[in-house]
Order: C-alpha cells, then structure tokens, then sequence
C-alpha cells in the first residue's frame, strides 16, 4: 500500500495524468449500420441534373436524407467520373434484377445516360459523432451535423486546464472519502456533489453499506444534499468523512435559475464526483435527484451509467445528463484494488 | 400460512405467494394508495410480508424529506431492515423469504434496490410506464447483473385497472399552480 500512496502523492496535482471522455448513447457510439442500394454510373455527365431530379421524385430515398445522391467517382482511371444512387435494394421492383431496366419503369426517368446498376451499401442513419461519420463517408459520401461539444469531448479536449484542476480537487475528495470508509470498514467508494455556479462542494460521502445494504457513496450522498435542504433522512453524523455544507444566501443570490427563486431543489443543477461507476440503483437515484452531470473514474462490472446500461441517456426516461468516465482513473482503480485485497 | 418446519424446507427459488396471499395482501396495499389519495399523497400502497406477517409498510416520502429517492419501496425496506435489527433477525434469512406488495411497477431503483437485498418475488398492480424497473423501462428485476444481489420473480397485473385510476386521478387533482418539479411521484 506504501508505493501507492506514493505515486498518488505524486501526482496530486498533475491533471496531465488522465483524460475524461465522455459516455455517450448506443446511438452515438455503435457501429455505422449500413443497408443496400442500387447505384449506377453516370456515363453522361450532361444528364446529371435530369437524372437527380427524376431519380428523387421516382425513389425519394425516405429517412436518408444524410445520403448525398451522386459521388464522384473513387478511381481516377474510370471511365465515368460520377455514380448516382438509383434506389435501396429494398425498394427494387425485383431485388435480383440487375439491369437498368428493371430498376427504372418506362416513365418517370429517361435511361440517357445511366449505366448498368451494381450493388453498394450506404449508411442507414445519420452519423452523429465525427468517428460515425468518418465510417460513414468511407460507405457512401454522407452529410454530418456536427455537434462540436461532442466532437472535442471524445478527443479529450472539453475541459480546459483550470477546469480539469478544479475537477482533479473534487475527485481528490471522493478519493480521500473513499479512503476514509475503507477504514471503517467499507467498500472504498467515495462521492462529492458540487454546485459548478458557485464551486462549492455540497456534500461528500462514502460507502456505508457496513450497516446498511442500501448506503452506497451516491445514495449516501443525496441524502446529504437533501440534508443541506432542511431535508433528509438518515443521520451519518458517526461518519466523520460524510458532510454536507448548507448553502447559504450569497452562494445562491448569484445564481441564476429558471424558476426564479433562488431555492435549491435536490440535485438539479449539481455535478456528481465518484470513485467508481454507480450501480442500477445508484444511477436511477441520480435520475430521480435530477442531477447536473455525473464524473467517474473507472467502470464497474455492474455499473449503469455505461458498463450494463446507460442510464443517463435511456429512452423513455425524463431526465439525462451528460457523463465522463476517467477522472483521476489511476488513483480509482487504486481503491478497487484496496477492496480486491480484503476480498 | 407454513409453519416453521416447512419453511425451512423449501429453498429460496421456490418461495412463491400463494393466490390467496396475494389477495390479502393486495387488498392491504390498495386500501393505503386509496388512503394515500384520499390525502392527497402518491397514491402507491406497499407492504413487505414475512411469515405471513407485514414487516415493512412504506409510502412515498419524497415531498417532506427533499430526498428524491424516498419512494414507498425504500421507505418500506427500511422499515425491514430497523427490524431485523431491533429483533437481531438475519437480513438475508428474512429478506430471501420476503415478498413486496405493491400497487404499482417498482422504479428501475426500487427494483435494483430489491435485488441488492434479495427479496425474491414482487407481487404488483400495474406497470409504471415512465420509470419501471421490471420490463417497462429496463427490466432490472430478470437482468444478468451478478454484483447487484439476485433476479426476483414478479407477480403482475392484479387489480392493475384500480391502480391506474388511482393515477390518473392523482395527477388530475394534482395543483396547477405548484411550482412543477416540486411534485414528484415513481
Ligand atoms: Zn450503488
Ligand atoms: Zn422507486
């Protein structure tokens, strides 16, 4: 345990060593799904224009208006320098036929200037993360709204050094938590609600399942904001390590908010710092407290905000948040091993 | 209900309300969401029952507690939990041969929070579209989760109509003018 406490001295103020990434939805990180089309080369690139235009009112490519219609073609040596989108394989009179024919009823579109069609896949959604669409556009060119928030969040580069400073002291609270209920005998998890307006820490918690199965640092911890609400329900005053800070008048005078009080109500609004990837239970709490963001080292097996479900960003749900995983990764796994060792 | 010998017997798979059970104990639960209603509270009635007897009786508490998570389940738990405590029982000798009544679906956290306590079955009135932790929403209660305690059995449907009025009727007569995100219900 010695060396270890060493390097986490070490390092207590280098921010350089970790990276919070964001956990994004199913829909922002699965893979590109791709469905079948019939494309066909404009041999006559007069007739380009015609072709679109009569191509779209015949098979307007519902649902894929991401797709663009015609690409230039990827060979340099080919004979025809622009290949056209004539219909989804799906949409085909007959889903074998392979001449131009087939695919292109008497009227509606003149042939003049079309190939013979041939099979490509194209991407069946709109990308939305730029690694998505990269994958995408490598299928068929494809068009991208960028949300650039999640672009530099899945570089890494979201947060600006004051703010990863700010973030690295906050974790280091849950850390210190965390150690703190590992020595009463706990499992060495360790939680910190922040109200990002003011920066100030509302409330720090650790695990207290010892003796009670449901006390787990993000429980613990709502309770202690609701606490610091007038609320609340349990007294954790036999933990010396678990507190919270009422806030007070001027911390809140500044702050603007929606409904026009300044009252605080439960976590909405607050950000959320924990050792370790919550459980189901622990993440729907979170959901029900209405909380800001939520900011974890490392993963866990059973963890619901990323490992087994995601969900701060689950359909059907009235609430999501944004979430990111690795802040102050090493040190987190650290207190894993802690609980490993006992184990 | 079985005596002790019995019980002893069978395993914690098999323990499985009977039909007569669930009526009694349903019965109880409705008549403390008609109570709830009548008092303008969430109308969602939930006992927890071993050896045949109520050992934990829970309402929705999240209003006066400012604690979000204070939902009739947990409340209800709780109240298991005090009690093992104050009677020296073992929590997971009693909680392996306990089953929850509940007029309404569990949340996707109620019902994660009966797993970590390995409660086995879960006998409940109507589904909770918005939050429900037993298929509606996620299906915490059958999910392979092997660090977040056992699967539970659910008993669903009975006098799930009722349940649904009772909703319904609580949200109509819920204030208009209330600050909104102040009322909260699972
Ligand atoms: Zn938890
Ligand atoms: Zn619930």
């Amino acid at each position: 345990m010695e060396p270890q406490m060493k390097r986490w001295k070490g390092s207590e103020f280098d921010t350089d060593s970790w990276v919070a990434y964001p956990v994004l939805s199913d829909e922002q990180s699965q893979d590109v799904e791709l469905v079948e089309a019939f494309a066909a080369p404009i041999v006559n690139k007069k007739e380009t224009s015609r072709l679109v235009r009569e191509l779209n009112g015949l098979y307007p490519l519902d649902g894929l208006q991401h797709i663009k219609r015609v690409r230039a073609c990827k060979e340099k040596d080919s004979p025809h320098p622009l290949e056209v989108l004539v219909c989804l394989v799906s949409d085909a009179p007959d889903r074998k036929a392979v001449s131009i024919d087939s695919l292109l009823p008497s009227d509606g579109v003149g042939r003049d200037g079309l190939g013979e069609p041939f099979v490509v896949k194209v991407p069946a959604r709109p990308p939305l993360t730029r690694p998505q669409f990269e994958l995408a556009s490598k299928q068929w060119p494809t068009s991208f709204h960028e949300d650039k928030q999640v672009t530099v969040a899945l570089r890494g580069e979201l947060f600006s050094p004051p703010q990863k400073a700010a973030m690295h002291m906050y974790m280091m609270s849950a850390i210190a938590a965390a150690r703190a209920g590992k020595e009463m005998g706990m499992e060495a998890v360790g939680a910190v609600v922040v109200n990002p307006a003011t920066q100030t820490i509302i409330a720090v918690g650790h695990d207290c399942r010892g003796d009670h199965p449901l006390h787990h640092a993000v429980t613990v911890c709502v309770d202690l904001v609701a606490r610091s609400q007038g609320g609340g329900c349990y007294s954790f005053d036999r933990y010396p390590a678990c507190r919270f800070t009422s806030p007070t008048s001027d911390t809140f005078q500044n702050v603007p908010d929606a409904e026009g009080s300044s009252q605080p109500y439960i976590c909405t609004g607050y950000d959320l710092y924990v050792t370790r990837e919550p459980c189901v239970m622990c993440a729907m709490a979170l959901v029900h407290s209405r909380i800001g963001r939520v900011f974890y080292g490392t993963a866990s097996a059973d963890g619901a905000l990323g490992t087994k479900f995601k969900i701060h960003s689950q359909k059907d749900l009235n609430h999501r948040f944004e979430v990111y995983k690795g802040v102050l990764s090493k040190q987190c796994e650290g207190l894993n091993k802690l609980d490993n060792h006992i184990l | 209900m079985e005596t002790q010998g019995e019980i002893k017997a069978t395993s914690a798979e098999s323990f499985y309300p009977r039909d007569e059970d669930i009526e009694k104990w349903m019965a109880n639960a409705f008549d403390m969401a008609k109570d709830a209603l009548e008092n303008g509270e969430v109308p969602v009635g939930c006992l927890m029952v071993y050896n045949d007897e109520v050992v934990g009786r829970g309402r929705n508490e999240v209003n006066e507690t400012k604690n979000a998570t204070r939902h009739a389940e947990m409340v209800a738990l709780d109240q298991l939990l005090d009690r093992c405590r104050h009677s020296n029982l073992d929590v997971r000798s009693v909680c392996e041969r306990t089953a929850l009544y509940v007029t309404v679906e569990p949340c996707i956290m109620c019902a994660a929070a009966l797993r970590l306590l390995n409660i086995p079955v879960v006998v409940y009135g109507c589904r909770n579209e918005r939050f429900g932790g037993c298929g509606s929403v996620l299906d915490v209660s059958s999910a392979d989760l092997p660090q977040t305690g056992n699967t539970f059995k659910c008993v669903s449907g009975h006098r799930a109509q009722e349940a649904v009025e009772m909703l319904k009727t609580f949200y109509k007569q819920e204030n208009p003018n209330a600050p909104k995100p102040k009322t909260r219900k699972d």
